[in-house]
């Protein structure tokens, strides 16, 4: 077990890949807390982390909320006194819409939700990463932000924003032990591309990668357990691509 | 069955710690290195531990040798699941108008072409097995670029997408090809060169993590790329450099 004793925080946690990241968490041994604006569904994954035999807790969030993740930090350090990984999946991927057509309200939403949370979820926690001397930072940034996606502006650029923040970050809490690191994930085999693409659509994209490998959530959770773990402890500032060789930067 | 891991300058720093971490996971490790007394040092360190170990020396700028040498691992061990490259390096750095031609050669070869050799021979092994994992060593020089190293930098940077279009190539047959980068790190070899005091004067304070690496921070990527955990990734570079560049 990799991390056994570890306080860990998933945010998007009640599902897809942040469901396997905090089932992954579990099995390594980390006490978890699943975050989510779906309070049933995180609680269903902390359910199952019980089952496994691993201390976990779910908490209703919205990262994009100050007071909202003020109050996931207090629940957290009420529950399990500490915290060491914090994992910043929480996102979305809607609408789909041209520059021209996107409003300002949907632009804004996007962007406070994927990289907006980044901020406010790390305000709460590196100040108890730095009196420890270490902590685990990982941000889901995406392939999108570097290469672009036409109608999908917002979202691109609010996960090239993920990485920008997670590699000023990385500088600022090095010096502290601390770690921040971005996963970039290729199309996924999860909900998410199924809101604005068809079962079919979805998966001619996920077959028609290099790699005969159906991208699954598990593929992704692997490399962030990794980098939550003692190995990766030189590691920071980076933004890993994790996508079956759709896309090699 | 065991898998057999052939870890191309083996007997180095970097290679040496890999070597061991693979063999500590239970993987059978086949070190070659051109000084071949420093492949049968590492693989004796190995065996000693209870790892299973063979060593062997190799010059990966002669393609008859590359050729031979890997029929032979073949032959011996019926299978090669993981191929590292980590043999390079460059003795020098000096300005563009001091680098003779042979110089320049030397070093592209060293690297480069040895990287190149070795995938040539081995790739057709992996893909008749329909699974295998390349993992060739960059350096974060390759991305930045260096002063006073023009052919190891241009070198790295060609590692870098020579894996990408084999990683591509070789894909349909399930065999991943990834490029490890590291930065500085503090190997036998470079600790001959410079003191500890003057590297930590040099680097620390430019490091987010605040010190070089050691041998074994990067035996850990290598490892992980080798595992279940990676079966996803391909065509990728990791940079493992405490945050010295963040590309």
């Amino acid at each position: 077990m990799r991390l056994k004793g570890k306080i860990a925080i998933v945010t998007g946690g009640a599902q897809g890949i942040g469901r396997a990241v905090a089932l992954g968490m579990g099995r390594e041994g980390a006490k978890v807390v699943v975050a989510d604006l779906q309070a049933e569904k995180a609680q269903s994954v902390a359910n199952e982390l019980k089952a496994l035999g691993a201390q976990a807790s779910a908490v209703e969030v919205n990262v994009a909320n100050e007071s909202s993740v003020k109050q996931m930090a207090k629940s957290t350090f009420e529950r399990f006194g500490r915290a060491d990984i914090l994992v910043n999946v929480a996102g979305i991927y809607f609408p789909k819409a041209s520059v021209v057509e996107l409003s300002e309200e949907d632009w804004d939403r996007t962007i406070d939700i994927n990289v907006g949370s980044n901020f406010l979820c790390c305000r709460e926690f590196v100040p108890s990463m730095r009196a420890q001397k270490s902590g685990r930072i990982i941000s889901l940034a995406s392939g999108i932000g570097h290469y672009g996606m036409r109608q999908f502006s917002h979202y691109a650029a609010s996960k090239a924003a993920v990485m920008g923040f997670v590699k000023a970050l990385a500088r600022e809490v090095g010096p502290d032990g601390i770690t921040v690191n971005a996963i970039c994930p290729g199309s996924a085999n999860t909900s998410m591309p199924r809101q604005h693409r068809t079962e079919e659509e979805v998966m001619g994209r996920l077959r028609s990668t290099p790699l005969p490998h159906i991208l699954e959530p598990e593929d992704i959770a692997g490399p962030i357990l990794f980098l939550a773990s003692d190995a990766a402890a030189y590691i920071t500032g980076q933004s890993y691509n994790i996508n079956s060789g759709s896309y090699m930067f | 069955m065991k898998q057999v891991a052939f870890i191309i300058g083996g007997g180095g720093g970097i290679g040496g710690a890999v070597a061991q971490r693979m063999a500590a996971a239970g993987i059978s490790v086949v070190i070659a290195d051109y000084d071949g007394a420093a492949a049968e040092r590492v693989k004796s360190e190995i065996t000693k531990a209870g790892g299973q170990a063979g060593a062997l020396a190799i010059d990966v700028t002669v393609a008859r040798e590359v050729k031979a040498v890997v029929r032979d691992v073949e032959k011996r061990h019926g299978r090669i699941d993981i191929l590292a490259n980590i043999a390079g390096g460059s003795a020098y750095t000096k300005r563009i108008e001091e680098f003779t031609w042979a110089q320049w050669k030397e070093v592209m070869d060293a690297n480069l072409k040895g990287t190149f050799l070795m995938c040539r021979e081995v790739a057709p092994i992996m893909q008749r097995q329909k699974s295998g994992r390349i993992i060739n060593t960059a350096s974060n020089y390759g991305v930045t670029g260096s002063a006073l190293r023009t052919p190891y930098a241009a070198a790295k940077a060609g590692i870098i997408t020579f894996t990408k279009s084999l990683a591509l190539e070789l894909a349909p047959d399930n065999v991943l090809a990834n490029t490890v980068a590291p930065g500085p790190t503090d190997t036998p070899r470079v600790m001959q060169k410079e003191s500890a005091e003057a590297r930590q004067q040099r680097w620390w304070p430019n490091i987010p993590l605040g010190r070089t690496a050691v041998p074994q921070d990067l035996a850990e990527m290598y490892y992980f790329l080798t595992t279940p955990e990676s079966a996803a990734i391909t065509g990728q570079t990791f940079h493992v450099n405490g945050g010295v560049v963040m590309p």
